[in-house]
């Protein structure tokens, strides 16, 4: 029964749905009034969502009618299974066990996976180029993130999120890994596609990318299954490098740090061309991180 | 029995309406907008594109500009239907999903203007497709595109929604 109203209402289904919501309303407000705009207002993601899924939704010709159907739902699915890995909220996570942080970063990629794959379902040009630019991207940024969530793991000696997540507690990591630390907030920008890396949805080149030919109910699952891993991955950053999340008050004000951060960086920067994407984090991301793991290991070594 | 059945009637026609309100609440306030010019001179689309800078700031209305037809609520037309963006206007309209509206922008998507009467111009927008709301000018500034915009989202509001054809 508890694990029933777990799955529905918290820490992992509804009120994740209504956190990402409430995080991208807080990120585009934060863009626009450094832009010195007003902004939308709080209900917008909502009405939104509610609008898209009162849409009609146009199957196009030339796709396959079960991938099409499917994908969003699979995308949405993973990214809220992965939030129950993870401590949503500050609270204990709903399920553990030892390597649950493969199995939620391996979530948490299903979302850009789908996208890929409903872009080159279709016949479209535009999806087709978009699809293969999300793809790409998920190519590079994929290992660097994983480079630097596996920081902490390295350093608290377990790959429990639970267990990453008491050690972090008891240790800033911000202070020993500060390069891990900025290269996963970028690659948390690169998951979610925003504005600096934003050239799979680059919507003055093509369109809006992979998701071109999607309305009505497939765009509003796909936007809900981005919100909601906005929500789990500056969840895992803050657990991880900001002292752990003990309790609902720590996560609020150190996710909404990060989600700054987020927001004045994608305020400041344009978009980077998709070569410039890959080169930059297989060049300096990925280069930087595995320096990182060396220091650690070497130091780890002769400290203990 | 019968007095069961219309209570359940009762409550299906409630959960109905509300449905209805919370749908019409939802697209009066999430109105994203795609942009074509079916042969203007190009002074309606700098206005359009004006208005979506950070000075109008459309976004706390909840409009957004979407590059594809796909995404879009509404369809802001500029311009007068020249001979070859006919076939090309209808195929945007109708790759839009439904509910839809078009905002004819400009006096030559009302009437043609002073592009009325070419050897290639069919005429104004209407001709094509079913027009909603018109915004005159020539070219409309800013406030009276958004006007357009807040007029439209008065009637979808309202208790029935008219169309002009």
């Amino acid at each position: 029964m508890s694990e029933l109203l777990a799955l529905l209402f918290f820490p992992a289904g509804l009120s994740l749905l209504a956190g990402g919501l409430v995080y991208e309303w807080v990120d585009r407000k934060l863009v626009a009034r450094l832009q010195n705009r007003m902004g939308p207002r709080w209900y917008q993601p909502l009405a939104d969502i509610v609008k898209l899924l009162a849409k009609e939704e146009v199957i196009p010709t030339g796709v396959n009618k079960l991938l099409f159907v499917g994908l969003p739902i699979a995308a949405l699915a993973g990214a809220l299974t992965s939030a129950l890995y993870v401590p949503m909220f500050g609270l204990a996570p709903s399920f553990s066990f030892p390597g649950d942080l493969i199995v939620a970063l391996y979530l948490l990629s299903l979302l850009t996976l789908c996208t890929g794959l409903a872009g080159s379902n279709t016949t479209n040009t535009f999806s087709l180029v978009g699809a293969t630019r999300t793809l790409t991207q998920m190519f590079s940024y994929e290992a660097p993130f994983l480079l630097t969530l596996l920081g902490p793991a390295l350093a608290a000696g377990t790959w429990q999120i639970g267990g990453i997540d008491a050690y972090a507690q008891n240790h800033l990591l911000l202070l020993t890994q500060p390069i891990g630390l900025l290269v996963a907030l970028i690659g948390l920008m690169g998951k979610l596609e925003l504005s600096p890396f934003d050239s799979p949805e680059a919507e003055t080149e093509i369109v809006a990318g992979a998701l071109t030919e999607y309305s009505g109910r497939g765009l509003a699952l796909f936007r809900l299954g981005k919100n909601v891993e906005l929500v789990i991955g500056l969840t895992l950053v803050a657990s991880f490098y900001l002292g752990g999340l003990a309790n609902p008050l720590e996560f609020l004000l150190k996710t909404g740090g990060l989600l700054l951060g987020l927001s004045l960086i994608q305020a400041v920067m344009t978009r980077l061309r998709i070569d410039q994407t890959v080169g930059m984090w297989w060049r300096y991301g990925a280069l930087l991180v595995l320096a990182q793991w060396l220091l650690l290991i070497v130091t780890q070594g002769t400290v203990s | 029995m019968i007095g069961g059945a219309g209570m359940a009637n009762n409550l299906e026609d409630r959960w109905q309406q509300a449905l209805e309100q919370v749908k019409t609440w939802a697209r009066a306030n999430s109105p994203w907008a795609i942009h074509f010019n079916s042969g203007s001179c190009n002074g309606c689309d700098i206005e359009i594109l004006a208005t979506l800078t950070p000075l109008y700031d459309v976004e706390r209305l909840g409009i957004k500009l979407q590059g594809s037809p796909r995404h879009a609520d509404v369809l802001l037309c500029t311009g007068p239907v020249t001979r070859q963006a006919r076939d090309r206007l209808r195929r945007v309209y109708e790759q839009m999903p439904e509910p839809k509206f078009v905002i004819a922008v400009g006096s030559c998507a009302i009437s043609g203007g002073a592009f009325q009467g070419c050897y290639n111009v069919i005429g104004h927008i209407d001709e094509v497709i079913p027009v909603d709301v018109y915004v005159p000018g020539c070219p409309p500034r800013p406030e009276a595109i958004i006007d357009g915009v807040a007029k439209l989202l008065q009637v979808l509001q309202g208790t029935e929604v008219t169309k002009p054809l």
